[in-house]
């Protein structure tokens, strides 16, 4: 095999240059030193150039290469101070300037000959304005991106604290002015912008992603021309309005380049105070809206906004001078109409940059001037706007548009805390409805979330008709939801959490609360409805007779029909939907208790309904259902409450007695007799307690006669736990009928003739009782 | 004396006011320097000879002492034939003997000295004092060379040099040099603007030749030097680039521009700007500039002054008209309508391997390296290269190198 160097990796690559690099300025910079020492300059100097000329290198990578730089220009601060020293002794060398433009080589040249117009810089400020226009203007020669850049910064670093910073005269100061000192900067800003934009374009294409990573590293250099021009107290709003700004965006505009604009106009936005920022509003959106398609315009917009929203709020607590500033800038309506223009302009803008905007300017608005509800309802209309313009129905919950729509639906809520105030924005619910079903819905949770956590509550019926209108993604159009992925609990905590909602929804005036109820019926309907469509059909049986029974206490118009609807949902939802015999039993107790508590129906209506009651009672599948079933139904004839009888109880004894009839019916055809005997029993408590009602149908007769039956019955039973619970059972039912005969007031002749079984055991009792 | 036999005698010169008479440096021929007394045009040259016997109490026996003043052009491959263009005798000694150390005053007065010392690569001008004491058999004799500065006033015409250069469709720049005649410790300043760059450059520099033509006709010898070499520029410019030129020329070595000396020689300076791409590929623009010597009294170093900037601002006005004019289309447009008026010369990129930055020393004071001038290659590419006529500086049209 032939022999191949060992491969090394491009990282102990750099390692090498740079260590070898490090060796030649360690030492170079040692001999500098030892000259410096002995006060040979001239050795000094071609030391230091030998020492910059490791600068010159193509080898290096920006990081590395800034770890040279330091390491070169930590020794070269050696030099400067001994000339500084030595200037300052009177000691000049003279035509050092030009002296130190024999160095062939550019690069050490001009590193050099910052050094020394610095130290007549320090030690002659007459010269102060031509040299720093003479270096700024020199270093254009150095034109590779990397030792151009670095060789700037070495320029800005080294004239960091002589920059004039006095203001401008009409006399000729060859000190210079700030004047001067702007314009230093801007220059170097702009050439060094350029050259940071140029290593863009360097190099094959597929290292591209290794470029902008590296001019990521180096972006720092670039914007410290901006910090230094924020750092000249002599920069006011004038200058920078007229000098400043218009230089910075002029560059940062022509440039063309994605990377550098980005993250120069978050610079600009970062480095100069707010007071310049308000001030400046148009020009700089303005060229935000010319920026590079691939510029993130919405993190500067929204950088901006979010600063002088948070500005607003330190210049209210400072006094009335922020907020005249806010009034005479309409920071609002500023940013409204830029914004709209960005978006305007911006093809490519990503729709969810463009929400994000709008976010952005609804939580302007809500900071700087929250009592302007019509800046969100504006915001909310200019969306819908935006929306509708791109076409974009439906947004797909997952998608980073919706998720922004999301956030911006959420703000007014969030910050309000009231749904009324949402409920003032017209175009909230328009906006809303561009968001797909699932959107909606967890919009819609959160409204009532937010709604019940803060007890808002909503006075009047067109409120709630709005507020149950924004929500109604809950209770209708299932059309869009998908298929089979209905979770029951989730369906379940979002029908509560509406059901709680609903007793918001009240009002001191009745009128109101009648027309709010109104309203909300309707809901409830469509609220079940969507139930029975998810195949849950206790639940909504039971809302449904809730839902009656409450209508049933709300005179409100033709009440009675839409209780009779509710009912008749019911009924049908018991046939089609409950098919276990124990539900069905529930279920039918259920129907009966209601239907007996509720007292707004016609006889034509209550008359069907019991019907049916007492008929789907005897079609239970079991014997001693159907009896129980019969049995309860009685008490809807007895108890039950209509119109007919004008909201008293019916008292039909002789239906009560057909009903009570039936169950004896059906309890003798059971075939087990401890059942069977209990049904009698429970039977015979019904009896009585219709006896005691004065139910004329019912006599003593009957009730010996049962007595006797089931004083026959128990005695054949075979003793079992069961026997003698029932047993238990009908003792206690005599028990109480005693009490009922002795009892001292009332009617006590009613009783009479009731023959209680002469069992002993009724009768210890009784003496236990009575001792 | 042959054997020691017989007397000898040493020669001494003493010039007047040598104690106080500013020096200056000039070369020998085999390249050391040396330190020589500076006379100017028309100064008289006056002094003593002083004579010596080295042996004291015997006689020297001479048919005469003179002492001559001469001024004279030498052809290194031609040795045998000096041209003297000045030749003055005085005459100190009648034939005799002398018996004693003798001193003789000399002068000659108002001596005209046309040229400047000068020493090249194939010639040399000196100006010497000979003191020739005759003998039968050996002569005595004594040299002293002197230095000679040719001094001139301000040119009266002296514009600037500015044009506009380029390679079809490749690259179009104009450049500006603030003169056409600097003076030797002057500052070149100047400025290229890049209207057109389609190679990768890498850098571009500065050079500095001084071209040596010696003889006439057939038998004529050209010898190109580099004396400087001063790169201005790093890394690759984009159009609307405009790179400031600045260049100190006293830290060179470098003499005035003499033209057709005696008829003998010529010493010519010329700009070179230089660019170089990234495959080694070298576009170069060479412009003859006159250099003249100036008074040095007139030179005030004065570290004070702005004048060490050399305002290069003050060259704005090509880049200002060009932002100004040059509407914002395509580089194509701006091409078509900015037509080349001359074109670079481009070497290939083997022919050039003495001259390429990355491996020549640059010409640097702070390195030892390239204190002597590196000679460049006769191939020196300077053929092909057209000028315009008429743009105001010298009258040499075409040139061939070879």
């Amino acid at each position: 095999m032939p022999s191949t160097p060992p491969q090394i990796s491009p990282v102990e690559e750099q390692e090498k240059y740079l260590h070898d690099a490090l060796g030649v300025v360690k030492a170079q910079a040692f001999h500098m030193k030892r000259a410096l020492d002995k006060n040979k300059l001239m050795d000094a100097l071609k030391n230091a150039s030998a020492m910059l000329a490791e600068l010159r290198t193509s080898l290096l990578s920006p990081k590395s290469y800034y770890e040279l730089y330091m390491a070169i220009t930590d020794e070269l601060r050696h030099m400067e101070l001994y000339l500084v020293d030595e200037f300052q002794k009177g000691r000049k060398v003279p035509d050092l300037y030009e002296l130190v433009q024999y160095a062939g080589n550019i690069v050490p040249r001009l590193y050099l000959l910052i050094t020394v117009g610095l130290v007549y810089i320090k030690t002659n400020t007459s010269l102060r304005r031509d040299l720093l226009k003479d270096l700024v203007e020199m270093c254009r020669g150095v034109q590779h991106p990397l030792r151009g850049l670095f060789l700037r910064n070495y320029l800005l670093q080294c004239t960091r604290n002589v920059l004039p910073d006095a203001p401008d005269t009409d006399v000729d100061c060859p000190e210079g002015t700030v004047k001067d000192s702007i314009d230093f900067v801007l220059m170097n800003f702009a050439e060094m912008n350029k050259l940071w934009v140029r290593m863009q374009h360097q190099g094959h294409s597929r290292d591209r992603h290794n470029r902008e990573r590296e001019r990521e590293e180096l972006r720092i250099l670039v914007g410290t021309n901006l910090v230094r021009l924020s750092q000249l107290e002599s920069v006011t709003l004038e200058k920078y309005q007229k000098s400043v700004l218009p230089g910075i965006l002029e560059q940062v505009v022509s440039c063309r380049d994605a990377i550098a604009q980005e993250y120069l106009m978050e610079c600009v936005i970062q480095v100069f105070p707010d007071e310049f920022h308000i001030q400046t509003l148009n020009p700089f959106l303005k060229s935000c809206a010319e920026l590079e398609a691939g510029v993130n315009v919405k993190n500067i917009v929204i950088s901006l906004i979010e600063r002088l929203a948070a500005f607003s709020q330190r210049s209210d607590a400072l006094g009335s001078e922020g907020v005249n500033i806010l009034q005479e800038v309409q920071l609002f309506e500023v940013f409204s109409n830029q914004v709209s223009s960005i978006i305007a302009n911006r093809e490519y803008l990503p729709p969810e940059d463009m929400v994000a905007l709008q976010v952005a300017l609804v939580n302007l608005a809500l900071k700087c001037y929250p009592d302007r509800i019509d800046y969100i309802d504006k915001v909310m209309l200019s969306s819908v706007e935006v929306l509708q313009r791109l076409g974009l129905e439906h947004l797909e919950s997952h998608t980073p548009v919706a998720k922004e729509l999301q956030k911006l639906l959420k703000i007014p809520l969030d910050n309000y805390n009231s749904l009324l105030m949402v409920l003032k924005l017209k175009h909230y619910a328009g906006l809303m409805q561009h968001l797909d079903y699932l959107g909606r819905k967890a919009l819609s949770i959160y409204i009532l979330n937010n709604a019940l956590e803060h007890e808002t509550i909503i006075p009047t019926a067109e409120e709630s008709e709005q507020a149950l209108t924004l929500l109604n993604t809950l209770v209708t159009d299932k059309n869009e939801h998908p298929i089979g992925e209905l979770d029951m609990e989730e369906l379940a905590e979002e029908q509560c959490l509406l059901a709680r909602f609903i007793h918001q929804l009240r009002s001191n005036e009745p009128d109101d609360q009648y027309l709010i109820l109104t309203s909300a019926r309707k809901f409830c309907h469509q609220t079940i409805t969507a139930l029975v469509k998810a195949e849950l059909a206790e639940l909504p049986l039971r809302l449904f007779l809730q839902g009656a029974l409450a209508i049933d206490q709300i005179g409100f118009e033709n009440h009675e029909t839409v209780a009779y609807e509710f009912m008749s949902q019911a009924f049908s939802l018991y046939e089609d939907e409950i098919s276990d015999s124990k539900a069905q039993l529930a279920a039918i107790t259920l129907i009966v208790g209601s239907l007996e508590q509720i007292s707004c129906f016609s006889e034509e209506n209550s008359d069907p309904l019991r019907t049916q009651c007492a008929l789907a009672a005897s079609k239970l599948l079991k014997k001693p259902d159907q009896c129980r079933g019969v049995a309860t139904c009685s008490h809807l004839f007895w108890s039950g409450k209509s119109l007919a009888s004008k909201g008293e109880e019916t008292h039909d004894g002789k239906h009560v007695v057909e009903c009570l009839k039936k169950g004896l019916r059906i309890a003798k055809q059971c075939m087990d007799t401890s059942v069977q005997v209990q049904l009698f029993v429970e039977l015979l408590n019904h009896y009585i307690y219709f006896f005691e009602k004065g139910n004329d149908q019912v006599d003593v007769e009957i009730l010996n006669q049962l007595i006797k039956k089931i004083g026959d019955e128990l005695a054949n039973l075979e003793s079992s736990d069961e026997a003698e619970q029932i047993s238990k059972h009908f003792s206690n039912t005599l028990a109480h009928l005693k009490l009922r005969m002795e009892s001292p007031d009332g009617d006590r002749d009613v009783y009479r003739g009731i023959k209680l079984n002469p069992d002993g055991v009724v009768e210890t009792e009784k003496e236990k009782v009575d001792a | 004396s042959f054997f020691g036999f017989g007397q000898s005698a040493e020669i001494e010169v003493y010039l007047d006011g040598q104690e106080t008479r500013k020096t200056a440096e000039v070369k020998t021929e085999d390249g050391k320097k040396e330190r020589l007394l500076l006379y100017y045009d028309g100064e008289t040259v006056s002094g003593k000879v002083n004579i010596s016997l080295k042996k004291p109490g015997s006689k020297l026996e001479h048919q005469g002492i003179k002492i001559e003043f001469i001024g004279q052009i030498e052809m290194y491959y031609d040795r045998g034939n000096h041209h003297e263009f000045i030749s003055l005798v005085k005459e100190l000694a009648r034939p005799g003997e002398m018996i004693a150390h003798t001193s003789y005053p000399f002068e000659f007065s108002c001596v005209e000295k046309p040229f400047e010392v000068y020493t090249g690569a194939n010639v040399r001008l000196r100006y010497f004092l000979r003191v020739t004491i005759i003998r039968r058999l050996a002569d005595i004799v004594k040299e002293i060379d002197i230095a000679v500065h040719t001094l001139s006033s301000y040119p009266e015409m002296n514009n600037s040099i500015k044009m506009e250069v380029g390679i079809e469709d490749c690259l179009h720049i104009e450049f500006e040099y603030n003169k056409s005649k600097y003076h030797l410790k002057d500052v070149i300043v100047g400025k290229i603007y890049f209207l057109l760059v389609r190679i990768k450059i890498k850098h571009m520099e500065i050079a500095i030749i001084k071209r040596e033509t010696t003889g006439s006709g057939p038998n004529t010898f050209t010898e190109n030097v580099t004396i400087a070499k001063y790169e201005i520029m790093d890394g690759a410019p984009v159009r609307g680039e405009s790179i400031p030129i600045r260049v100190f020329l006293a830290g060179y070595e470098l003499t005035p521009t003499m033209r057709d000396i005696n008829k003998k020689f010529s010493v010519r300076y010329f700009l070179n700007l230089v660019l170089m791409d990234t495959e080694d590929r070298r576009y170069f623009k060479q412009q003859e500039i006159t250099l003249w010597r100036k008074g040095d009294k007139l030179r005030k170093p004065n570290l004070q002054s702005p004048a060490i900037m050399a305002g290069t601002q003050n060259l704005q006005n090509t880049m200002q008209q060009y932002q100004q004019t040059e509407p914002d289309e395509a580089d194509e447009d701006a091409s078509s309508k900015a037509p080349v008026k001359e074109d670079f010369t481009r070497a290939p990129a083997n022919s050039q391997s003495s001259d390429r930055l990355d491996k020549a020393a640059m010409s640097d004071p702070f390195d030892h390296r390239v204190s002597s001038p590196t000679r460049e290659s006769p191939e020196s590419g300077i053929q092909n290269m057209t000028r315009e006529a008429g743009d105001g500086q010298n009258d040499n049209g075409n040139e061939t190198a070879e």
